[in-house]
């Protein structure tokens, strides 16, 4: 449960019981088989199977929380534009000082590249790219994004207390044609955006309150959260949406962040 | 507005409030005040959170509708910290219209957001005698820009209005007719 | 939360001592210009956190995109960076606060509520001087290294971003202030540049003398709380003495206050409505009651003071209110609201013909105001 809300780079005070674990040094630990390698054979393995079923998959049509009402699948050869991830990896210190990384922050942002291109082009899509001048000129319609996804976040993925009861738990939200915008200057039939906090431990590692994280408030002690999105340039409707919040996964390594993408692209739509 | 949603959601987790459907056809808000749903919105339940009503279309990060009813003479239209932003959030019923629109400006523009009127004209409101303001919110939190409208009246010493706010892109037009149709159906008992 | 000790009282004795240290130090040279850091570095990630929060201030509705204005201050930053002009970018931002402040990547903010309270050419001068210091001796970097919580460092970075709540903004800036040994060598840093640039360094004692005074009005004696600017900028009244000891050992320079009244006025009114709109009621009064007799376009600066006395409304706040907007109204070109803060004044008191007939005036000049629809409607009223 994420949403980007006041201070982005904001942390809580507050310490509690880790629940993270801090994978350099869980790797150092003496007897330890090395399990990464044949954890990466098998990941890729089971990935592979994953993208074929999804590429052959003809499912019954079933109500996903992720998805739109009626919304199944891509047509094949659609444009889809990758606006850029706004991420942020952080690191906790022993005397519990949130630092941003930005080495670790950049070394993310491209393994996240890389895999969402992967994944494109696996599902046989075509890119389209946004410039900087570009961008400045749609970032209206991305922070308009952003509180979509909050609302998103809160009244679809949340407590379900917070269940807007006229949507009847369907993931039905649009940003209208205010988003022809972005194709007009992309060409492209399709926006995926994404947003990701992610913190590390060191050894020193301080734990996190998931309260404070969900508030947005801050993410500190080892917690993953982060959305994706999907949207339909025509129509401004939000296809597609995912969220992620945990106490695992790791951006920084390129097989790690596969893994974390896959997490947040569950139930992406099939391509047809 | 940021607040709201932060101390709602933290009470959402803790099971004390909720989000509800609004009953279609008339509904009383507080004693005096009554008005005409059509559409479907959504109620903030929040004990504690007040004086105004909450509701939303899309979400609390989207739009919102505040709904004022009855509020008297020397009490806040929003919980303050003392001192000088009390003052201007406290309603005295010899305000005149402009100085409602003012307080609300001040209401709105707590945390730094910026507030540009662009309308206040008379308009009967409740069936009295009312007005009605149109404006611009930027909100300072995640500059989103929000187009805003409103209305409101003082019947007997107390403030009946209504406040709704959406981003200018796309949800504030998707949304305003229905919002019109309920400030227009508006009732305050004398 | 660290409470800061402000010396209070000037030191005459360390202020002239110091500055005969700092005259010593006149062969102050800038250091060469810097290269990006290594990501991995601390100064690189700050770098790279600030170079995103650049981007996001393009994008900000608060920026103030008017070409004519940005260039002008760009220019000002520019000749006071000397070899370091290419690496400056100035942005405007709108906020009614006096704040301006330069992170390690080059972007420098300069706050509309600080460009209001400039008298003159000089004296913006003497700010952005000041943080251009801070800058060049990198002395964000060694606040950074010292920063020990969480919270903290992230609201260090909402210092030089664009997103923070503005109301906290002052708490969060007293734990992050430089320390006074950085305050004397920004200072005197500043002095050199301005004098190089041709500016009179006097003017520099002058703009923290100014919101002294002004946060000095404040009733509730928070100092701490009243200014951004105030908390991160220690030791204010000590600074104050040395920078008037600095300039007098070697007077002279330009203030070019005609052509800083000239380039800001058009936008003046605007800050002003901001201003009164902060609800800081004292400062306010204290702020145009010090610009007022100095400033040209008086109409302006005595139409803002009358509306602060009409909101605050205390004592014989009122009649001082009344004084204030006819005395606008003497001068012409005045804003229209002087004519609607009187009828304001008469409708309370009971006067409804003069209310009548200033709220008729304000239609006159100002058909097309927000509020005119409502104020036609006070005129029929009234006149029943």
């Amino acid at each position: 449960m994420i949403w980007r809300m006041g201070n982005r780079y904001a942390a809580g005070g507050g310490r509690s019981q880790g629940l993270a674990i801090d994978y350099k040094e869980r790797d150092k630990m003496p007897g330890r088989i090395d399990l990464r390698r044949a954890n990466v054979m098998v990941r890729l393995f089971s990935v592979s199977i994953c993208l074929l079923l999804l590429a052959l998959a003809n499912p019954a049509y079933t109500q996903s929380k992720n998805r739109a009402p009626g919304f199944e699948a891509l047509p094949r050869g659609s444009t889809i534009v990758i606006m850029p991830t706004d991420i942020e990896l952080f690191e906790i210190s022993a005397g519990g000082v949130l630092e941003p990384k930005a080495e670790w922050t950049a070394t993310a942002a491209k393994h996240f590249r890389d895999v969402l291109d992967t994944k494109r082009k696996l599902l046989d899509l075509n890119s389209a790219f946004l410039s900087e001048k570009d961008a400045d000129d749609v970032a209206e319609i991305n922070t308009l994004h952003a509180a979509v996804a909050r609302a998103i976040s809160m009244h679809h993925f949340g407590a379900s207390s917070f269940y807007l009861p006229t949507k009847n738990e369907k993931l039905d939200w649009s940003l209208g044609e205010s988003v022809q915008v972005i194709k007009q200057k992309t060409g492209a039939n399709y926006a995926f955006f994404s947003w990701i906090r992610d913190s590390y431990a060191s050894a020193g590692r301080v734990g996190s309150m998931i309260v404070l994280a969900l508030l947005g408030v801050g993410v500190s002690g080892g917690v993953q959260v982060g959305y994706a999105s999907l949207v339909d340039l025509n129509t401004g409707q939000v296809l597609w949406f995912n969220q992620l919040t945990r106490a695992s996964g790791d951006l920084r390594s390129a097989e790690k962040a596969q893994e974390t993408l896959e997490s947040l692209l569950k139930d992406f739509p099939a391509v047809k | 507005m940021r607040r709201l949603i932060i101390v709602a959601y933290a009470l959402a987790l803790a099971g004390c409030v909720a989000m509800a459907k609004v009953e279609k056809g008339e509904l009383a808000v507080g004693e005096r005040l009554s008005v005409t749903i059509e559409g479907p919105w959504n109620h903030l339940q929040a004990p504690g959170l007040g004086p105004a009503q909450t509701w939303t279309m899309e979400g609390l990060p989207v739009d919102q509708l505040l709904l004022y009813s009855g509020i008297k003479d020397g009490q806040l239209i929003q919980a303050s910290g003392g001192g000088q932003k009390q003052k201007d959030l406290t309603f005295r019923a010899s305000m005149q219209p402009d100085e409602i629109v003012t307080m609300f400006e001040a209401m709105l523009t707590r945390d730094g957001s910026a507030f540009t009127l662009s309308k206040l004209e008379p308009l009967p409101f409740g069936g009295l005698r009312g007005f009605r303001f149109e404006y611009t919110l930027t909100r300072k939190v995640d500059n989103v820009v929000l187009a805003g409208i409103g209305w409101g009246t003082v019947s007997k010493g107390e403030l009946f209005a209504m406040l709704y706010m959406a981003p200018r892109l796309t949800f504030f037009a998707r949304h305003v007719p229905q919002v019109e149709k309920i400030a227009m159906s508006a009732k305050v008992r004398e | 939360m660290k409470r800061r000790e402000f010396v209070v009282g000037g030191c005459a004795c360390c202020a002239a001592l110091f500055a005969a240290g700092l005259h010593a130090q006149q062969e102050w040279q800038a250091p060469a210009r810097f290269t990006r850091p290594n990501i991995g570095s601390d100064e690189g990630g700050l770098w790279a956190i600030m170079d995103r929060e650049e981007k996001r201030l393009r994008s900000s509705p608060f920026l103030i995109r008017d070409r004519a204005l940005h260039d002008y201050v760009q220019d000002i930053a520019c000749r006071l960076a000397g070899d370091h002009c290419e690496d400056v970018r100035v942005y405007l931002v709108r906020t009614p606060l006096f704040n301006a402040n330069m992170a390690p990547n080059g972007m420098m903010q300069v706050w509309t509520g600080l460009m209001l309270r400039m008298e003159n050419e000089a004296q913006l001068a003497a700010v952005l001087g000041h943080e251009i210091g801070h800058y060049l001796e990198r002395h964000t970097l060694e606040r950074l290294r010292d920063v020990k919580s969480a919270s903290a460092f992230a609201q260090f970075i909402g210092l030089f971003g664009v997103i923070g709540l503005v109301g906290q903004l002052a708490v969060l800036a007293g734990m992050f202030s430089y320390s006074r040994d950085q305050e004397r060598a920004a200072d005197g840093i500043g002095a050199t540049l301005m004098r190089k640039a041709g500016y009179d360094p006097a003017e520099a004692s002058k703009v923290w003398g100014n919101l002294l005074a002004e946060i000095k009005a404040r009733t509730d004696h928070d100092n701490e709380l009243a200014s951004v600017m105030f908390a991160t900028h220690p030791g204010v009244e000590e600074r104050v003495e040395t920078l008037a000891t600095l300039a007098r050992e070697s007077p002279g320079g330009v203030t070019k206050a005609g052509i800083w009244q000239e380039k800001i006025r058009p936008f003046r009114r605007d800050w002003l409505i901001q201003e009164i709109k902060r609800g800081q009621r004292e400062e306010s009064i204290a702020l145009l009651t010090r610009m007022i007799p100095s400033s040209p376009g008086q109409e302006d600066l005595l139409a803002a003071r009358g509306e602060v006395y009409r909101l605050r409304a205390k004592d014989n706040d009122l009649d001082l209110a009344i004084a204030d907007f006819q005395a606008a109204a003497a001068l012409g070109n005045e804003p229209p609201e002087v004519h609607r803060g009187l009828a304001m004044i008469y409708r309370q008191r009971g006067q409804s013909v003069e209310a009548r007939a200033s709220f008729q005036r304000y239609l006159e000049i100002a058909p097309g105001a927000p509020d005119a629809p409502m104020i036609k409607n006070y005129v029929e009223e009234l006149g029943q």
